[in-house]
């Protein structure tokens, strides 16, 4: 009970007109880059940052990180929602969470039930957002309570627990990924060190003196990473949107797609929870289990409804699953929560189990506007779908440059420093070349986040117990965390070695 | 055609790692008092990076597979970057609006030739609107034209 007062405070806040406008301008823009190609959910969060921090420059700090958090939030469930419109429409995934949906999604389209699978893809979104709420104001408060009982070696064994989960899920190659992961940590301890004052690795550059900005690697490396690899691929989409025509689905569609949804909300949710889960793993995950159990397998791949509901119910579950995480524990699970703790972070917040206690506005408004997002999708996607069907059709010719435009705006009005925008052109390029041969990308940043956390903890934990590394294995949380830690990384390399393939979470 | 990638890239991450450990060892710091300091755990990272990027190079000489040929569009890859260098070389001296002004159109027509006039409107809109917005309304600073 105690949870929904907070939810109660909560809906105050995001019920605020500045908040709604935020959220609703979120969730827009967050369908447009779902629907944009060349741009996924977590350049477009990473671009958006700078816009959020301009448009609430006059706030107080805790109110502007509110309205700039939710914002940011909606466009990660926003482009959830759009992604599925180009994978219907024109058979490519408008981010890789919908890779499913066009196995599906374009064959109904291509029988006249565009509309239907449309509006079954916004139903389905629906549906798992607000379960995925739900699920966030039950387990919240307890999931974070749990937490700070954690001592600093359970709080620094459980940092290594999310970016071992993350790392060993997030590309082809575990060495590659490690290598990815040590290397961003590595970048995390360029700086000032904050406890001795010691200059590590600044070379007398005045800009690496606060560290390596998490914002301009960010959008280098997501953002123009993406835009390079348009342009030398020359991987523009083509090809003739699809009709959309009546958006009403009819009683059986409804009927047939109704345990889909749920099943997939679900799953997706519980996926989403698991660090290294993110969207479009559970989506793969959530359209294989359904063809398993379905009556009639053989419609799949062929225009089956069920085929399109649950994978998109599955995203959209799992990214609102990968809240719990990041809000409670400070561990962001998939690339785009932890650009979204990057963008706290630079607000002065940290996520983690005191966040409900020091900064509950920030904590529930977010997960209010939530609601209140899913809600506006929904009313905004329905009758908007025309127009975004348009949208498809932007000519890449002005939007390429458009993007890297808007990269070199958002990191030189916030840093501002010619310094930044040469790093962001420099973590671009080598994002580009080190994606393509399968070094991923989201650890980097993931480590650039954890990494000053990482320190912290064990540098408390060693002052503690007097230098005793041996307290990681002797604290039973902290015990727990590194074996786990260490299965994470263990099982899929001998279930690949044992000649099972293993899915990976890309982008 | 071999894979080479791989193999640049771990002598690279090997390079770095050696690097950073030889830059951490010469810090001189008294870490008296506290049982960790700035040191140890830089170290330890340069470490691991070591011997990760040492067992990446050692798996890419074992199976060694040869590279997908792919057109690549390098030109206008090249174009793009030198003039995204130059954008932000002149960011500064010639002010956001002009720069940004003539990276749109050399971005505009290097992704494909033709209609200028729309070009020309639709880079000084983003150029002048956005400074307009940032500048004027949310008080923001970007540099300004240069007269």
């Amino acid at each position: 009970m105690e949870s929904l007062q907070y939810l109660a405070q909560g809906l105050s806040v995001a019920l605020e007109p500045l908040n709604i406008m935020f959220a609703f301008f979120g969730c827009l823009a967050g369908t447009l880059v779902g629907v944009l190609p060349g741009i996924g959910p977590i350049s477009g969060v990473a671009l958006l940052i700078p816009v959020a921090a301009m448009a609430t420059s006059s706030l107080p700090m805790e109110q502007a990180a509110t309205a700039s958090i939710i914002l940011l939030a909606g466009v990660y469930y926003g482009a959830m929602y759009g992604g599925s419109t180009t994978a219907i429409l024109i058979n490519t995934p408008g981010e890789n969470s919908s890779v499913c949906t066009t196995l599906d999604g374009y064959q109904m389209a291509k029988q006249g039930r565009a509309g239907a699978a449309l509006a079954i893809c916004a139903i389905g979104s629906f549906v798992a957002g607000i379960i995925a709420c739900v699920g966030l104001i039950f387990l919240a408060v307890p999931l974070a309570e749990f937490a700070l009982k954690f001592s600093p070696a359970g709080q620094f064994s459980l940092m290594i627990l999310g970016l071992c989960a993350l790392s060993s899920l997030a590309g082809k190659s575990v060495i590659k990924a490690f290598i990815m992961t040590t290397f961003g940590l590595i970048l995390s301890t360029v700086g000032v060190d904050p406890i001795s004052g010691v200059a590590r690795m600044t070379f007398n550059y005045s800009e690496l003196y606060g560290g390596i900005e998490f914002l301009t690697l960010a959008v280098g490396m997501f953002a123009l990473g993406e835009v390079f690899k348009t342009i030398l691929t020359n991987d523009y989409i083509e090809g003739e949107a699809i009709k959309v025509g009546s958006i009403m689905p009819t009683k059986k569609d409804l009927k047939d797609s109704a345990m889909p949804i749920l099943r997939g909300s679900l799953l997706g949710f519980f996926q989403g929870l698991i660090p290294g889960c993110g969207a479009t793993l559970s989506s793969f995950m959530v359209y294989t289990f359904e063809k398993k159990i379905s009556k009639n397998k053989a419609n799949f791949g062929k225009g089956a409804i069920e085929g399109v509901a649950a994978p998109e119910a599955g995203n959209n579950g799992a990214s609102g699953g990968a809240m719990i995480p990041l809000l409670t524990l400070g561990i962001p699970g998939t690339g785009t929560t932890a650009v979204l703790m990057g963008a706290l972070v630079m607000f002065n917040i940290t996520p983690g189990p005191l966040l409900f206690q020091d900064h509950p506005q920030v904590a529930w408004g977010l997960i209010a506007s939530m609601l209140v997002g899913n809600f506006m999708l929904l009313v905004l996607n329905l009758p908007l779908v025309k127009v975004f069907a348009k949208v498809i059709e932007t000519p890449p010719k002005y939007l390429i440059p458009g993007i890297v435009a808007i990269s070199v705006f958002g990191v030189y009005a916030v840093q501002g420093s010619v310094f930044n925008l040469f790093l962001m052109i420099v973590s671009g390029v080598a994002a580009y070349y080190l994606a393509k041969n399968d070094y991923p990308i989201a650890p980097v940043v993931l480590s650039l986040i954890l990494g000053p956390m990482i320190e912290n903890n064990l540098r408390r934990a060693m002052n503690l117990y007097n230098g005793d590394y041996t307290m990681f294995v002797k604290d039973p949380i902290s015990l727990v965390f590194l074996i786990i830690a260490f299965l994470w990384v263990a099982v899929p390399q001998i279930m690949k070695l044992r000649g099972k393939t293993v899915v990976v979470e890309e982008g | 055609m071999i894979k080479t990638f791989d193999r640049y890239a771990s002598v690279a991450f090997f390079v770095i790692g050696v690097a950073v450990f030889m830059y951490i060892r010469s810090i001189e710091i008294s870490t008296a008092g506290s049982s960790i300091g700035p040191k140890e755990l830089p170290t330890f990272l340069s470490v691991i990076l070591i011997i990760l990027s040492a067992a990446n190079l050692f798996v890419s000489i074992k199976n060694q597979k040869p590279a997908k040929q792919e057109k690549l569009e390098y030109k206008k890859f090249l174009i793009v970057l030198v003039s995204l260098v130059l954008y932000a070389v002149l960011i500064e001296p010639l002010g956001y609006v002009i720069s940004t002004f003539l990276f749109l159109m050399v971005g505009f027509q290097t992704m494909e030739k033709g209609e200028y006039l729309k070009s020309a409107l639709i880079a000084a809109a983003f150029a002048g609107g956005i400074y307009y917005l940032y500048v004027e309304v949310a008080l923001g600073v970007l540099p300004p034209l240069p007269f």
